[in-house]
């Protein structure tokens, strides 16, 4: 691997993990798969190239995790106050949204921001040397990784995790586990559409397609990362996401170095997260067929 | 009066064949400090009655009224702050991938009305243990380990702090011993009878066991088709033996009593 696609990888990689907190989240914390996610990661791009188009790379960040909190505000309130399937919510949002993000980039599929000025040129003005992004990358990581881990230590941040583990509990212990479920949401799509944002600025466009199979990715993310640090409390557990998101791109960036077309990428990760996945339960049913045969 | 019943009625698969009145008309007062143990067959009501006071199934008519508050329709993240309830299986009242610390932080939560991004203080955290050690069963070491690692018998213990850290207005206890080995079950009742004694907590626990609904509590009520059968306190309740209360019910609804395992 050569030294660019070494640092492109981290590039990525950290990049992405944001993505990844934003899906552990819900999918660890709460227990839900939020299908949301590869609408809000795009709206975060849009609304994000939108602003560096005219000027503002930061404003657009700041609006890139407004809208996403939205966007995960309505997928929640679909759930909890309308009573949708969890899964359907998120679909709908998501659907709704390809929509959106095309009314939100003037109609068109695709916005380029070649030599707009965005938070990296910056970053390349403070920080020497080739590490720059991954410089700005780390400051903006280490600030939601302390948001998150602050927040989870919190009453409200207890109570999403107790929402998460025992609802009905939740509720005899007075908590609103409706309110709990649209605040995480917001939380976790606003780190979603950041992380879009960000990736919208790195790659210098955004395109309305950019979305398909991130939930898949950062999923895989996750239990790449679950693997390698195992039975973990929360600060670990975001480690865990870093790692874990830093090694997919690593794995991606080694099969790209050989002649293996990159059209199947999405479906290695798909069958990462179902091998992970699926694993466990049969390693389960094997043990219990072996208990089986050895009584006959 | 703590708690008032107001001819409560609720009906299960009203207007079909399988019609069931699961609460008809029932009325009842409990006055605060009282310790109400409560017996009867399976669908005589008992359970419906606590869903309806603890709002996690409301109840078609009448009135439900808890120290001066009409709570019929409140819901039921509302009323917890006040109505403390453990249900039979423990892995119900807590959450088992967090901390015996933080489950009793969440439960210490509900009624002191903080802001709720602030963190456990350190006067919380003392607290918390100090109620953890009173227990006795060592869990104050075990503060940081998952509740869901603990035993059946520990959890239950667990989750009677938790109902009982701020004071309730009324504690409900839906047979919250049946799911535990005997032993743990004694000690767990045991636990049960001390804190609501000492902290004089209003409290009404079902039970199927019909000789500690005798031993424990202050007045036992037999309930049947959604009323009530048989209410007994104060000295005619004294040395009261079974067969005593199975011969009052069968006086008043003229039937055998006809739950085996409260024979048991």
């Amino acid at each position: 691997m050569s030294l660019t696609s070494f640092i492109g990888a981290i590039e990525l990689g950290l990049v992405y993990s944001l993505l990844a907190f934003g899906t552990y989240i819900s999918f660890r914390i709460l227990n839900v798969a939020d299908l949301t996610v590869d609408g809000s990661f795009v709206l975060g791009a849009a609304v994000s190239a939108v602003f560096t188009f005219s000027g503002n790379p930061v404003l657009g960040l700041i609006t890139a995790i407004v809208a996403g909190a939205l966007a995960g505000i309505i997928t929640a309130v679909l759930q909890t106050k309308m009573g949708i399937q969890p899964i359907l919510s998120g679909i709908l949002t998501m659907t709704g949204l390809y929509s959106v993000n095309l009314a939100v980039m003037g109609g068109k599929a695709n916005i380029p921001l070649l030599n707009k000025t965005n938070i990296f040129t910056y970053a390349e003005q403070l920080f020497a040397g080739k590490t720059y992004k991954i410089a700005a990358l780390l400051i903006i990581i280490a600030a939601v990784f302390a948001l998150l881990n602050w927040f989870f230590r919190t009453q409200l941040g207890l109570s999403v995790r107790a929402t998460g583990d025992n609802e009905a509990m939740c509720r005899a212990s007075s908590i609103d586990t409706d309110f709990i479920k649209i605040i995480a949401f917001a939380i976790s799509n606003a780190i979603v559409a950041l992380s879009g944002a960000l990736v919208a600025q790195m790659q210098q466009s955004a395109d309305v397609n950019m979305g398909a199979g991130m939930v898949v990715i950062s999923f895989a993310s996750i239990i790449i990362g679950s693997a390698v640090i195992k039975n973990k409390n929360i600060t670990l557990g975001l480690v865990s996401v870093i790692i874990g998101s830093l090694i997919y791109r690593f794995i991606i960036a080694l099969i790209l170095t050989t002649n293996f077309p990159p059209s199947y990428l999405k479906l290695i990760s798909s069958l990462v997260v179902i091998v992970a996945l699926s694993v466990p339960n049969i390693k389960n049913k094997m043990e219990v067929a072996g208990l089986r045969r050895g009584r006959i | 009066m703590m708690l008032k019943l107001e001819a409560v009625n609720k009906v299960f698969n009203k207007n079909t064949p399988d019609e069931h009145k699961a609460l008809n008309n029932l009325s009842l007062n409990v006055s605060q400090g009282e310790f109400v143990t409560l017996i009867g067959g399976n669908g005589a009501g008992k359970s419906t009655m606590f869903n309806a006071i603890s709002g996690s199934a409301l109840c078609d008519n009448g009135s439900i009224e808890l120290d001066g508050t009409d709570i019929t329709y409140m819901p039921e993240y509302r009323r917890a702050s006040f109505v403390g309830r453990i249900f039979q299986d423990p892995m119900r009242g807590t959450a088992p991938n967090l901390t015996v610390g933080e489950n009793l932080i969440i439960a210490y939560m509900r009624s002191t009305g903080k802001n709720i991004m602030s963190m456990p203080s350190k006067k919380e955290k003392t607290l918390i243990r100090e109620r953890l050690s009173a227990l006795n069963l060592g869990l104050e070491d075990r503060i940081n380990t998952k509740i869901g690692l603990l035993s059946g018998g520990q959890r239950q213990a667990v989750t009677l702090i938790m109902a009982t850290l701020v004071k309730p207005k009324l504690l409900l206890l839906d047979e919250h011993t049946a799911a535990l080995d005997p032993l743990s079950a004694k000690s767990v009742m045991e636990l049960t009878n001390r804190i609501v004694s000492e902290n004089n907590i209003t409290t009404m626990m079902i039970t199927h066991n019909i000789t500690s609904a005798l031993a424990y509590g202050s007045r036992t009520i037999m309930m049947d088709s959604g009323s009530i059968a048989v209410d007994i306190d104060g000295n005619e309740r004294k040395g009261l033996s079974v067969q005593d209360i199975l011969q009052k019910f069968s006086a008043v609804k003229n039937k055998v009593f006809d739950d085996d395992n409260a024979l048991l």
